[in-house]
C-alpha cells in the first residue's frame, strides 16, 4: 500500500508541476478549447430548444377533414371509426359546426356583431386528427382525403414540410460542426502535451533508463491533458449558464410567445451531461496521441 | 550473471555493429570494455539494457534471456542494473536530492525509504554535504558522483558505466574510478567502458578488448594496450 501511495502522490505531484511549469501553453491550450466548447454549448442550447419548439409544433399539427355537408348521421359515424382504426392515427376529435362558429367569433370578436351564428352558419363539421408520427402528416392527410364523407382537408400544406426540413438541416449542421470542433480540441490539446512531452524528453529518458513503467511516466500527462479538458468544459458551462439565463429573461419581457424555453437548471444539466465528459474525453485522447510518441528510449 | 553467445547486432540495413561475440561475466567482477571509437562499445553496453533487441545472438543478465524479454518486463530489468553516462543526464534545476530519489520515486519507493537511503547513498560517494545543493552548481566531477549515486540508489547488482570518466580531469577520474571499485568490493558487478588507458592499466582488472566489432582479446589483469 505504501508503494503505491507513494507512486500516486507522485503522479500528482508531477502533474500539478507540469501544469504550473508550462501555465501559459496550458492556458492557451485550455482557452481555446472552452472557446470550442462554448461554441458547442451554444449550438447544443439551440438544438435543444428548437427540438423542444419542435415537439411542441409536433403536437399541434392536426389534419383538419371537414366533412360533406351532405353526409348524413351514418356516414359521419363511420368515418369516424374509420379514423380511429387507422393504426397512423393517434387522436380523433369531432368539431361540430357550432363550435367552428364558436371559435371564429372569438377570434373576429366585434366584426360578427349583428350576424345571427346560430341561424346562418355556413361552416362545415370536421374531424380534427392528431398523427402517430407528425412527419408522416401528408401521407395520412391524402389518404383521408380519399375517405367517404370527407370533403375537403388541412393540415398547413408546405409549412408543415418547411419545418421538418429545417430541423433535420440543423442537425446534421450540428453534428457537422460537432466533429469539427472536437477535432480542433483534440489538436490543440495534443500539440500542447507535445510540447510539453519534448521539453520533458530528457527526464523521460532517465524515467526509462531507471526502470520506470510506460504508466507511470504517461499518467502526469494524462491527467494533464484530463485537467486542460476539464476546465475546458467548466468555463464555458458557466458561461453558458449566465447566458442562457439572460435570454430567458428577455424572452420573458418580450413576451414572445410563440417561443417556449426550456428551464434554465435542466438545460444547463443537459448540456453539461455532454460537455464535461466530452472536455475531459478530448483531453485524454489529445494526451495519448503525444506521449505514445515519446516512449521509446 | 551475464552470458552471451554468438552475440551479433546491426543498426537497420547498415554494418555489423557486433560480429559473434562470446562471454561471461560472474558476479562480483570488474570489468574495462576497451576499443576505439566505433568499435561498438556503446552499442554493446547499451544491449545490457535492452534499449533495443540483439539482431542475432543470446544476451542473458540475470538468468533471463533479453531478447525474450517482453516490453513490460524490460523496466523491471533495468531497476537492477544502475546506469552512468558520461555526459552525467542529470534532470537539470534539481538538486542533488531530488536526483538522486527521483531514481526511487520513479519505481514506487516509499517516502521513509527514499528519505533514509538518499542520505546513505550520497554519503558512500562523498556528497553527503551537498545535498540540497543544485546540479548545475556542481562542478563536473561531483555531478558525476551524483549520476554514480543515482544509478546506485535502488542498489542494483550491476552498475554499467559508459565512459564514466569522459568528460572529467585526471584527479576526479581516479577519485571516480576509485569509487566504482569500492562499490565493486561490496558485491556489485562493474562494466565501465573506456578509452582512459591510465586507468585500465593502474586498475588491472579484467579487460575486454573490441575491434571493429569483435571480440578480439579478453584479459584477466589485462593492460588497456594488448601487447603491452
Amino acid at each position: 500500500m505504501p508503494v503505491i501511495i507513494s507512486g500516486v502522490g507522485y503522479i500528482l505531484r508531477e502533474t500539478v508541476k507540469g501544469l504550473l511549469r508550462n501555465r501559459w501553453m496550458c492556458l492557451t491550450s485550455t482557452g481555446v478549447v472552452a472557446v470550442t466548447l462554448l461554441m458547442l454549448g451554444i449550438f447544443m442550447l439551440l438544438s435543444l430548444n428548437v427540438n423542444h419548439i419542435t415537439d411542441v409544433v409536433k403536437e399541434q399539427v392536426e389534419i383538419v377533414a371537414f366533412i360533406d355537408d351532405q353526409a348524413d348521421h351514418h356516414t359521419v359515424a363511420a368515418l369516424r371509426q374509420k379514423l380511429a382504426d387507422n393504426p397512423a392515427v393517434r387522436e380523433v376529435r369531432y368539431v361540430s359546426s357550432e363550435e367552428h362558429m364558436e371559435r371564429l367569433s372569438r377570434q373576429l370578436g366585434n366584426v360578427l356583431e349583428g350576424y345571427d351564428t346560430e341561424l346562418d352558419n355556413p361552416l362545415l363539421a370536421s374531424f380534427e386528427v392528431r398523427a402517430v408520427v407528425p412527419e408522416n402528416v401528408s401521407a395520412l392527410a391524402a389518404e383521408i382525403e380519399r375517405y367517404s364523407g370527407v370533403s375537403e382537408v388541412f393540415y398547413g400544406q408546405g409549412y408543415v414540410e418547411n419545418l421538418f426540413s429545417v430541423i433535420r438541416v440543423l442537425q446534421l449542421l450540428g453534428l457537422i460542426l460537432m466533429m469539427g470542433l472536437s477535432a480542433t480540441a483534440v489538436f490543440l490539446i495534443a500539440h500542447t502535451i507535445g510540447l510539453m512531452v519534448m521539453m520533458r524528453k530528457k527526464e523521460i529518458a532517465i524515467m526509462k533508463y531507471v526502470g520506470a513503467t510506460n504508466w507511470f511516466i504517461r499518467w502526469p500527462f494524462l491527467l494533464e491533458g484530463l485537467l486542460m479538458g476539464l476546465v475546458g468544459a467548466i468555463i464555458p458551462l458557466v458561461v453558458l449558464y449566465f447566458l442562457y439565463q439572460h435570454a430567458l429573461d428577455w424572452v420573458t419581457a418580450s413576451n414572445v410567445a410563440f417561443i417556449s424555453m426550456l428551464p434554465l437548471r435542466e438545460v444547463i444539466f443537459e448540456v453539461g451531461q455532454y460537455l464535461l465528459p466530452l472536455g475531459i474525453g478530448l483531453g485524454i485522447l489529445g494526451s495519448s496521441f503525444s506521449i505514445s510518441r515519446f516512449l521509446k528510449v | 550473471m551475464i552470458e552471451i553467445y554468438h552475440l551479433y547486432h546491426q543498426y537497420g540495413n547498415d554494418q555489423m555493429v557486433l560480429r559473434d561475440i562470446n562471454l561471461t561475466i560472474d558476479r562480483g567482477e570488474f570489468v574495462f570494455i576497451v576499443g576505439a571509437s566505433g568499435a561498438g562499445k556503446s552499442t554493446f553496453l547499451k544491449l545490457f539494457l535492452r534499449e533495443f533487441k540483439p539482431s542475432q545472438g543470446t544476451i542473458k543478465i540475470f538468468g533471463r534471456d533479453l531478447a525474450r524479454l517482453k516490453n513490460g518486463e524490460v523496466p523491471y530489468l533495468r531497476r537492477n542494473i544502475g546506469m552512468v553516462f558520461q555526459d552525467f543526464r542529470l534532470i537539470e534545476g534539481r538538486t542533488v536530492y531530488d536526483n538522486v530519489a527521483f531514481a526511487m520515486m520513479v519505481i514506487g519507493t516509499p517516502q521513509r525509504e527514499i528519505r533514509k537511503r538518499v542520505p546513505q547513498v550520497l554519503t558512500l560517494v562523498g556528497l553527503e554535504d551537498k545535498v540540497r545543493a543544485k546540479v548545475c552548481d556542481l562542478s563536473g566531477g561531483e555531478q558525476q558522483r551524483v549520476g554514480l549515486a543515482r544509478a546506485l540508489a535502488n542498489r542494483p547488482a550491476l552498475i554499467v558505466a559508459d565512459e564514466p570518466t569522459g568528460n572529467l580531469d585526471p584527479g576526479t577520474t581516479l577519485d571516480l574510478m576509485n569509487l566504482l571499485r569500492s562499490i565493486n568490493l561490496r558485491g556489485t558487478t562493474v562494466l565501465v567502458a573506456t578509452h582512459n588507458r591510465e586507468i585500465v592499466d593502474l586498475f588491472k582488472k579484467r579487460v575486454i578488448y573490441l575491434e571493429d566489432g569483435r571480440l578480439i582479446g579478453d584479459e584477466q589483469k589485462g593492460f588497456y594496450a594488448r601487447d603491452h
